[in-house]
């Protein structure tokens, strides 16, 4: 449009000036342009400005070039980037994985897990289950239910097959007809509606089916529980669960096996309010959970008085909450020899939410630093750009599309080294993770990151450079840049190293602190047997005797349970006989008289007890002494009134009485995370828990012929019951393998953050020590050394570590300390931790940076005077 | 209804566009209405205009010649879209009604004040 313009004034100029004279018509022509500025005619940019879409090609091909002319620089920013992304991607793999558990089912929006609620004179219980009629009846009278199921798991017991009689121990599960509907557990075989309807139908999974009959064809055939007097025929088989499912059950069998049996018709027609069943709900859509919850606490309490001073109420849990929103629901509706379903933890899933993205931004932070720094030497380019038109927009769109060109780059290598490390990284996490098969919303959101760190990365550089007027930059004037922002990247790149260095060096001592601290009992080289059947159980003297005489065995013990235990303890309310006090709440096993010397726990006073029967003698630890109030065991008789299997406290029709006849010093019998509680050790044929262990001590020789002896015995002793052991030593370790896990991650991250930070940090050494190559030239000549020099180059940026040190060290001191409440026995920080973090860090970023100063410093002056 | 909008200016101007016919561009227009009605126009508040007309859809715009008195620049000519031409009809259907709906009486007591 301008130049039309211009041509009409030009044209109306000459008319004026043929018509009017020379004066005139310059005077007539200045007025005709000043009347001109109008907004309508000046802000025309729009249509001036070059097809964008035209200019990708173009930026494209600069972008490349850009690449390729300064490749240490290029490596410097992909190998960060890619780094950063391949860290974050792993992590988000993993965080997903947690977030999405027991996502898969259609319905997983609308099934909710009926929590109970109770609260007896003070005293609440919040257990995952309730009775089998409020499932019933809920379906039909509170509108919003579509449907309930009820699954119980009642414990252990041998699967055999009859044609092949091999036992497998196996958890019993039951469930009703409906929880096929409700859950879409896939099957691989069978009808999923008509599976579990019929009496003595049983589902297995394919993993099972392998184990017992080596193939997974088996419809039809018939398996029987050694505990129940009839067989089952399967109706299904089951895929094997995906790794992100809280439920882990190899079988389920039909709930309607028991209907026609004496107990169930007598018990569940008035079971309102047990805590038999875990109930699950399908709402239907748009249903409000707390108003059916409080529909289903009406229906409960209109059917079913509570005790006195019982406050009884249901909440309803989300299927997506049962994996990291569990921490206090106790999961019910199980023998207590099954384990709880696996919990998530979710300030871990923050805390490394957190690490990947730091990772990623602060990969993101070295490619603008990187960029502004190197910035200089392309001041000449966008200097002919704007000259020759170039708007600012355009300079943006050309920086941001080089900052996209590098990170796509940077992702398609992410992705590869991903897919190579994936496999062994699901080995060490325990995981199935996989790039190809997760749900498309996680490439959204990781799509999204990754445009997002694109974006970022190449912004600041994209708005310094193209703000600079192109008479300065064709000129030659060296770019000052904002120093500033910078070096407060560089620093806060370096305080998320350090704060990550002390976070992993706490996690690794704490880690060891728990594997090391003497736990008040030897849990080397002992082998624990799981006791299963009736045989084993009553002829335990024999077994033990046996066990004894192999010549490997040093001590053997049976037990209810073992320190270290992964099966629910039982709980006891036990007081004083005659004391009218609150019965204080303590742990309960029953042991045999060698337990103290095969464990190697210490007995401080009394008396251990005798071969006679000594079932009325109990012996307890520290703790529950001074609960107790007893300073020297002297028979005093307690009162044990009311058990617990995890659940609620169930009263004992005839109060057990024994008497205290010693006290043992205390051990750890649970993980580290809890304080040592109460704990009360009963005599191994006590009323309140039969024995379910023989712990045996072994030698440090032979020791798989010291277990082919063991399973001997176990097998001569009964057949049926299959040889099932732990090292102990191994057992405890599981209790902190997931904070092993968490250590070797986070180290890696912290390593990742390290090695990202430095790359940047090398690249800005490189970047200062070229711009002062003329200064150091002159000061050589004038007689600067060498380490003076290296001195000078390194001074700054080893200023900028020392301060991120300072950052990091109340924020890290913070951090752990709130992560080391959740132990119970954990380490003091100490200050070394943070002397060593900073001064690696600061060991490591001088390494960096003296590569290059001393290259600088050791150059002939010459070469950089010579020019001038 | 707001279904065609025209200025005064711009009528002034769409309408010297038709009596030009082909011959239209920027100095044409401006010289033809500053003969025929005798005010003068500022290159400015033309081009405003024309290029009002041509985002309202009204025009279109082709390059011309480029002549030596132009210094090389080309002329920008201008033609009325079908959509200028309905508007012009609108605005001129509207002003006849306008017209006819004024009482006789207007004219007459105009005529005797």
């Amino acid at each position: 449009m301008q130049g039309y313009i211009e041509g009409d004034l030009m044209e109306a100029y000459h008319a004026r000036r043929e018509k009017y004279g020379k004066r005139k018509a310059d005077v007539q022509f200045i007025i005709d342009v000043l009347l001109l500025f109008r907004p309508g005619i000046i802000s025309s940019k729009k249509r001036y400005s070059l097809n964008s879409s035209y200019m990708i090609g173009s930026y494209f091909k600069t972008g490349w070039r850009n690449l390729l002319r300064s490749k240490l620089h290029s490596t410097l920013n992909i190998v960060g980037l890619t780094f950063g992304m391949v860290c974050f991607l792993l992590i988000a793999l993993y965080v997903f994985d947690e977030l999405t558990f027991d996502q898969y089912h259609v319905n997983a929006e609308k099934i909710y897990r009926v929590v109970e609620h109770k609260n007896v004179r003070g005293e609440a219980t919040i257990i995952a289950a309730a009775g089998y009629k409020l499932a019933e009846e809920s379906q039909h009278s509170i509108p919003e239910v579509e449907s309930t199921t009820r699954m119980l798991r009642t414990g252990r017991a041998n699967l055999v097959d009859p044609e092949h009689p091999v036992p497998f121990q196996e958890t019993v599960t039951i469930a009703d007809e409906h929880f096929l509907e409700i859950f879409d557990f896939p099957l691989l075989e069978g009808d999923r509606r008509t599976a579990l309807k019929a009496p003595a139908s049983i589902i297995i999974n394919e993993e099972l089916a392998m184990r017992i009959f080596n193939r997974t064809d088996v419809m039809g055939k018939s398996l029987q529980f050694s505990h129940l007097s009839f067989p089952l025929k399967i109706t299904g088989i089951l895929k094997a669960h995906p790794r992100n499912s809280s439920f882990n059950f190899s079988s389920v069998m039909s709930e309607s096996s028991f209907y026609t049996a004496d107990f169930f018709k007598e018990t569940m027609a008035s079971d309102w309010a047990s805590n038999s069943f875990s109930v699950y709900a399908l709402l239907r859509p748009h249903s409000n959970p707390d108003s059916v919850s409080g529909k289903m606490t009406r229906l409960v309490l209109s059917n079913y008085t509570p005790g006195d001073g019982t406050k009884l109420s249901y909440s309803l849990q989300p299927l997506k909450d049962l994996h990291l929103k569990s921490a206090n629901i106790f999961d019910g509706a199980r023998n207590s020899n099954v384990e709880s379903i696996p919990q998530g933890n979710p300030l871990y899933i923050t805390i490394f939410s957190f690490t990947a993205l730091f990772v990623l931004l602060i990969a993101a932070i070295n490619y603008t630093n990187l960029t502004t720094a190197r910035a200089s030497g392309r001041v000449k380019e966008i200097g002919v750009r704007k000259a020759i038109g170039a708007m600012r927009s355009n300079l943006i769109g050309q920086f941001l599309f080089e900052s996209w060109l590098t990170t796509g780059i940077a992702f398609v290598l992410a992705i590869g080294v991903v897919h190579v490390v994936l496999f062994p990284f699901n080995q060490f996490a325990g995981k199935q993770l996989s790039l190809f098969s997760v749900n498309y919303h996680f490439w959204i959101y990781a799509m999204a990151a990754i445009v997002i760190i694109g974006f970022l990365s190449g912004s600041y550089s994209a708005l310094l450079l193209s703000r600079l007027k192109p008479v300065s930059l064709l000129k030659g004037l060296k770019l000052t840049g904002d120093l500033s922002v910078r070096t407060g990247l560089v620093i806060f790149q370096f305080t998320i190293s350090v704060v990550m260095i002390i976070g992993t060096l706490v996690l690794l001592l704490q880690v060891r602190y728990l594997n090391d601290t003497d736990l008040g009992f030897n849990k080397d080289l002992m082998v624990v047997i799981d006791v299963n059947t009736r045989t084993a159980r009553s002829n335990f003297e024999t077994i033990k005797d046996q066990i004894s005489k192999v010549p490997s065995v040093k001590n053997v013990s049976v037990t209810s349970r073992v320190p270290g235990e992964w099966k629910t303890l039982r709980t006891v309310k036990v007081r004083n006989e005659g004391s009218t006090d609150d019965p204080g709440i303590s742990y309960l096993f029953g042991a045999d008289k060698d337990f103290m010397k095969t464990f190697e726990v210490t007995l401080l006073q009394g008396r251990n007890f005798r071969e006679a029967n000594d079932s009325s003698s109990i012996i307890v630890n520290e703790t529950a002494a001074r609960m107790l109030n007893i300073t020297e065991p002297s028979g005093q008789t307690v009162e044990i009134a009311a058990v617990s299997r995890g659940g609620d406290f169930e009263t004992l029709e005839v109060p057990f009485t024994p008497r205290v006849i010693g006290i043992v010093k205390d051990f750890h019998f649970q993980s580290l995370r809890d304080r040592i509680q109460p704990l009360i050790l009963a005599y191994n044929n006590n009323p309140i828990h039969v024995i379910d262990y023989y712990s045996v001590r072994i030698a440090p020789v032979d020791i798989p012929g010291t277990l082919d002896k063991l399973k001997a015995i176990m097998v001569r002793n009964d057949v049926d019951d299959p040889f099932e052991y732990h090292f102990l030593d191994d057992q405890l370790a599981l209790f902190y393998v997931e904070d092993a896990r968490r250590q070797t991650l986070l180290g890696w991250a912290a390593l990742a953050t390290i090695f990202i930070a430095c790359l940047g940090l090398f690249g800005l050494a490189t970047y200062s020590t070229e711009q002062r190559v003329k200064e150091i030239g002159v000061r050589k000549v004038l007689g600067a050394t060498v380490i003076g020099l290296v001195s000078l180059l390194s001074r700054d940026f080893l200023k900028l570590v020392l301060i991120a040190n300072g950052i990091a060290f109340p924020i890290a001191w913070w951090a752990t300390n709130r992560w080391l409440q959740e132990y119970a026995y954990h380490i003091e920080v100490s200050w070394w931790v943070f002397v060593l973090a900073g001064a690696l860090a600061m060991g490591i970023a001088l390494l960096t940076i003296s590569y290059q100063a001393i290259k600088t410093a050791r150059a002939n002056p010459v070469n950089s005077l010579r020019s001038e | 209804m707001k279904k065609y909008q025209l200025g005064e200016f711009e009528e002034i101007v769409i309408l010297t566009i038709g009596i030009l016919n082909n011959r239209a561009y920027s100095v044409s227009i401006k010289d033809e209405i500053e003969s025929r009605l005798s005010r003068t126009v500022s290159f400015g508040a033309l081009h405003t205009a024309l290029k009002r007309l041509e985002d309202k859809g009204y025009l279109k715009s082709f390059a011309g010649e480029s002549t030596e008195e132009r210094a090389g620049r080309p002329r920008q000519y201008f033609e009325i879209t079908a959509m200028g031409k309905k508007a012009m009809q609108y605005a001129k259907e509207t002003r006849d009604e306008l017209w006819k709906a004024i009482p006789k009486t207007v004219w007459q007591a105009n005529l005797s004040g």
